[in-house]
């Protein structure tokens, strides 16, 4: 199998805003993404969510778009949109019938030059109430819906830019102001803090014309870039957390979280292929010893969350049968985790492992969107967009020696969060009060 | 640079030429025993699909073994008579390929993804659980139970419990889209391997099916006729095999209720509001799509606009017609928080009048227009896609032009035909409405509003405290 490379140019405007460019003329498709460098770890005490309610403000109109204008024209170009924000950053993307690009370049200029001249109180408010409700549909109303933020508090301490996820808490929400607002966006939305790649049935030449015409006149911010905190941290927790969490879900779910290496750390590279030896599809050793053959699981799941600074967040869970006896299961789980780092994998895991990840790669470049978002993230991460045909290549190099090594380091009882998730009323179900395996 | 000088260009760019596009060519062959077989050559394309379609799904089922065409869909891979489960997965993972089996209501398919290189043998695999499946007890048995916790999982989890709510109380007892298409808890116990052996003798017959492979078939390194012959040529067709139904599709009712599902405390409501509604092979199918994204499918759909953009009540508001071989439901859907639940509601039911009363402005008209025309080429950029759709014509029984004709189709859609279509299949007096959440905190204001008679429910939901 041969993973193609992704041939593109990297560019950068006297402002300061990096622009990569990808041909890729197999669909009449064009794909824009812009990262900015600013994410939920920007965020202050008592100004927790503001990143994320921010995105949502980036949709309510600029200087020449109206409030929910941007999304209007992108889907009548018959476009697609939409925006994330994480721990690290916060992007916005379009995918464009190719004859449409211009279109989508114009509405990002917009917003990042002119967000401010259409910013009114009605749009904030509104936006908060529906973030309100974006919290309590995906955390607050549902089975489980706590673990990500109980899980971000423990891995990280208290102080630390991790410590609290993107939706922030309803009380900060509440209290965001238009000064908040407009301050966030004078300090993090300015050219020289994004990159934008643009990919797919494009011509570079005008597309550099294009960017140059839209962006090139909005000022770069030169306080920049903003100075984060120390994020440094020990590399384990150096203990184990233990919490039961009654929660309305008819089944027990025990989830468990490391501190792991950061992303870029090759080790990372490493543990996310132990990952898949332990919990993806059926073969995996979790899968077929929780699920199949013991029968204690209804499912099972071991994953890391990368990030830049500190310690990545490696988390699993499994979600006990009826009647299980928790004690047994996290006793199974554990002992398959610590085996990872007692004996190498076999030859045969690690090929399939290997095999996997490369079909992934390969069906995910052939994307315009996936591209463009990874070119954008190689290069606001760590200035190094090549990073998207280095990457495999790490993958398939990892040796079994070099996953030990790392299961042997992360998965240790000191660097152990169990989150046991119990039928609210059954706090006191067997098990649920254990205290450890190890 | 001057304080004067603009930081951005004022005016909206227009367009370019648009690239000449259709949907991606298809050849259709027969094998020797009968299968059809589409070959759709995507230049570049090196991660293949493939898809196994059997027009038949959980709809053809008996209703006392609600959840077996499913199960049976889950259990291939459990084992067949050259490898056993695990076997089969490692064998699929060396390929670097994904291999799954599913049963919708209206199909059922087995699919491939693949590097070019080695589609022969990933066909080899899904021919084997077509063919040769043994459904180990053990493990039918195993995924029986994982259903039964599903179900109960899903009676926790307010959205499931909506939706499954909400489809219970539209359509009349025994038709079977009233019911969760994986099965109840009254069915599934019943399922076990002779059960799904018996029904999988029943179904499948490769006379009735259709292999469907898509990518760049240059990068396949042989024929694919004579591949998938190879791998499937052998297998004998079924002429005992049972053609699908017409489903039976009963409305339960034809006036208004207002279902309450107690959730206590819940912070949040979830809204389903609609009736049966219609099947996919309707005359006026592209005017009910337009009607559908002005009503609750653009972002800007009037739905998403007024409770969302405008009120700040929900994450999103949607509104759809399941266009199935049957008629599917059609649904409004919300999550509000639990204050503003009956003023939400109203504002619902105010939309769904306004969509029957007055034909959709000419800004709508065209935005719903462009967008599904203009997004056609972006939804079949890769393989899995362009198989699903060709797959869609076969569960439907579409003529195989039917995707060449879409746009132009919509193109011609007018004010009159979304109007029409609303006043044909919205009906405002025989909305169910269903709702899951506080119902102490949100009855006090729903009997206020008299929007339809109420009944409350207050089973005891799992994890909930006494």
């Amino acid at each position: 199998m041969l993973v193609p490379t992704v041939a593109f140019s990297e560019t950068r405007l006297p402002n300061g805003l990096r622009l990569i460019i990808s041909e890729d003329h197999l669909a009449p498709v064009a794909a824009v993404n812009v990262w900015y460098n600013v994410g939920s770890k920007h965020e202050v005490k008592g100004k927790t969510g503001f990143a994320h309610l921010f995105e949502h403000v980036m949709f309510q109109g600029s200087a020449h778009v109206g409030k929910a204008e941007h999304i209007a024209l992108v889907q009548a170009a018959g476009g697609t949109m939409n925006g994330t924000t994480w721990l690290d950053r916060t992007n916005y993307f379009e995918t464009m019938p190719s004859h449409q690009l211009e279109l989508a370049l114009w509405l990002e200029a917009d917003r990042m030059g002119t967000l401010l001249d259409a910013l009114s109180q009605e749009n904030l408010d509104n936006q908060r109430e529906v973030v309100k409700n974006e919290k309590r549909w995906s955390y607050d109303n549902r089975p489980y819906g706590s673990w990500v933020e109980k899980m971000l508090g423990s891995v990280f301490p208290e102080g630390h830019p991790y410590h609290h996820p993107t939706i922030g808490s309803m009380a900060d929400l509440d209290a965001a102001s238009i000064e908040d607002v407009s301050a966030f966006f004078r300090l993090h939305y300015a050219p020289n803090n994004a990159v934008i790649s643009v990919v797919g049935d494009v011509e570079p030449e005008q597309v550099r014309a294009w960017v140059a015409r839209y962006f090139g006149a909005i000022p770069a911010n030169p306080s920049l870039p903003v100075p984060l905190p120390d994020m440094s941290l020990p590399p384990t927790l150096g203990g184990e957390i233990r919490t039961v969490v009654p929660d309305r879900v008819p089944l027990p779910r025990i989830h468990w979280g490391f501190r792991g290496p950061i992303f870029g750390d090759p080790r990372l590279d490493a543990l996310d292929l132990a990952g898949q030896i332990l919990a993806g599809g059926k073969g995996s050793r979790l899968h077929r010893r929780l699920v199949r053959e013991e029968r204690l699981a209804q499912d099972v799941a071991l994953f890391s969350m990368g990030l830049v600074a500190g310690a990545s967040v490696t988390a699993g869970w499994a979600t006990a049968r009826p009647g299980v006896d928790l004690v047994q299961l996290e006793t199974a789980f554990w002992e398959e985790l610590e085996r990872m780092g007692r004996e190498p994998v076999s030859e045969d895991e690690l090929a399939r492992a290997k095999a996997l990840t490369e079909a992934d790669e390969l069906g995910a470049l052939q994307r315009v969107d996936e591209k463009a978002d990874r070119l954008s993230m190689y290069a606001t991460l760590f200035n190094d967009a090549g990073m998207v045909n280095s990457i495999l290549p790490r993958y398939l190099s990892t040796t079994a020696e070099q996953i030990q090594a790392v299961c042997r380091d992360v998965f240790v009882p000191d660097n152990r969060i169990v989150l046991t998730y119990v039928p609210a009323g059954a706090e006191a179900a067997p098990g649920a009060e254990n205290t450890g395996t190890a | 640079m001057s304080a004067e000088q603009p930081v951005v260009v004022a005016d909206r760019p227009t367009h370019g030429e648009p690239r000449p596009y259709h949907f991606p060519r298809f050849e259709r062959n027969e094998l020797s025993n009968g299968l059809g077989l589409i070959t759709v050559h995507l230049p570049g394309r090196a991660l293949l699909a493939a898809s196994l379609v059997l027009p038949s799904g959980a709809v053809d089922e008996p209703a006392a073994q609600a959840g077996a065409t499913s199960l049976m869909a889950r259990s291939l891979s459990e084992g067949t008579k050259h490898h056993d489960a695990i076997g089969l997965t490692e064998a699929t993972e060396r390929l670097g390929a994904s291999l799954h089996a599913e049963a919708g209501w209206d199909g059922f398919s087995i699919s491939v993804e693949v590097p070019g290189e080695r589609l022969g043998e990933a066909l080899g695999l899904a021919a084997e659980i077509a063919t040769e499946p043994t459904f180990p007890s053990a493990d039918v048995d195993r995924l029986r139970d994982e259903r039964m916790n599903d179900l109960l999982q899903a009676k926790a989890d307010p959205r499931r419990r909506a939706d499954d709510g909400f489809v219970n109380t539209i359509y009349a007892a025994g038709t079977a889209y009233g019911r969760p298409s994986a099965g109840t808890e009254q069915t599934v116990p019943g399922l076990d391997a002779a059960v799904l052996a018996a029904l999988h003798a029943r179904r499948l017959d490769p006379a009735r099916m259709t292999l469907i492979v898509g990518g760049d078939l240059e990068a396949v390194g042989g024929d694919v006729r004579s591949i998938a012959e190879s791998r499937f040529g052998a297998w004998a067709p079924n002429p005992a095999a049972e053609a699908p139904s017409k489903p039976r599709v009963e409305s339960a009712r034809h006036e208004r209720i207002v279902r309450v599902i107690h959730r206590e405390g819940s912070v949040q409501t979830e809204i389903r509001v609609g009736h049966v509604g219609v099947p996919r092979l309707i005359p006026d199918f592209h005017a009910v799509s337009v009607m559908s994204a002005i009503l609750g499918g653009l972002f800007n759909s009037r739905l998403n606009r007024k409770l969302r953009e405008e009120k700040g009540y929900t994450y999103g508001a949607g509104a759809g017609f399941d266009l199935r071989r049957g008629a599917g439901p059609f649904a409004v859907r919300a999550a509000v928080n639990t204050e503003v639940t009956v003023p939400a509601i109203v504002d619902i039911l105010a939309e769904l009048e306004l969509m029957r009363a007055t034909p959709p402005s000419s800004a709508e008209l065209h935005a719903a227009r462009d967008y599904l025309v203009g997004v056609f080429p972006l939804r079949f950029e890769t393989p899995p896609p362009v198989v699903g759709a060709i797959a869609g014509l076969y569960i439907h029984g579409l003529p195989l032009d039917e995707l060449d004709r879409y746009r132009p189709s919509i193109e011609a859609v007018t004010a009159a035909d979304v109007q029409a279509a609303a006043e044909r299949h919205i009906h405002t007096d025989e909305l169910a409405i269903v709702l899951v959440g506080d119902a102490d905190a949100i009855l006090p204001a729903l009997e206020g509003a008299a929007v339809g008679p109420i009944t409350v429910e207050r089973e005891e939901l799992p994890g909930q405290s006494a």
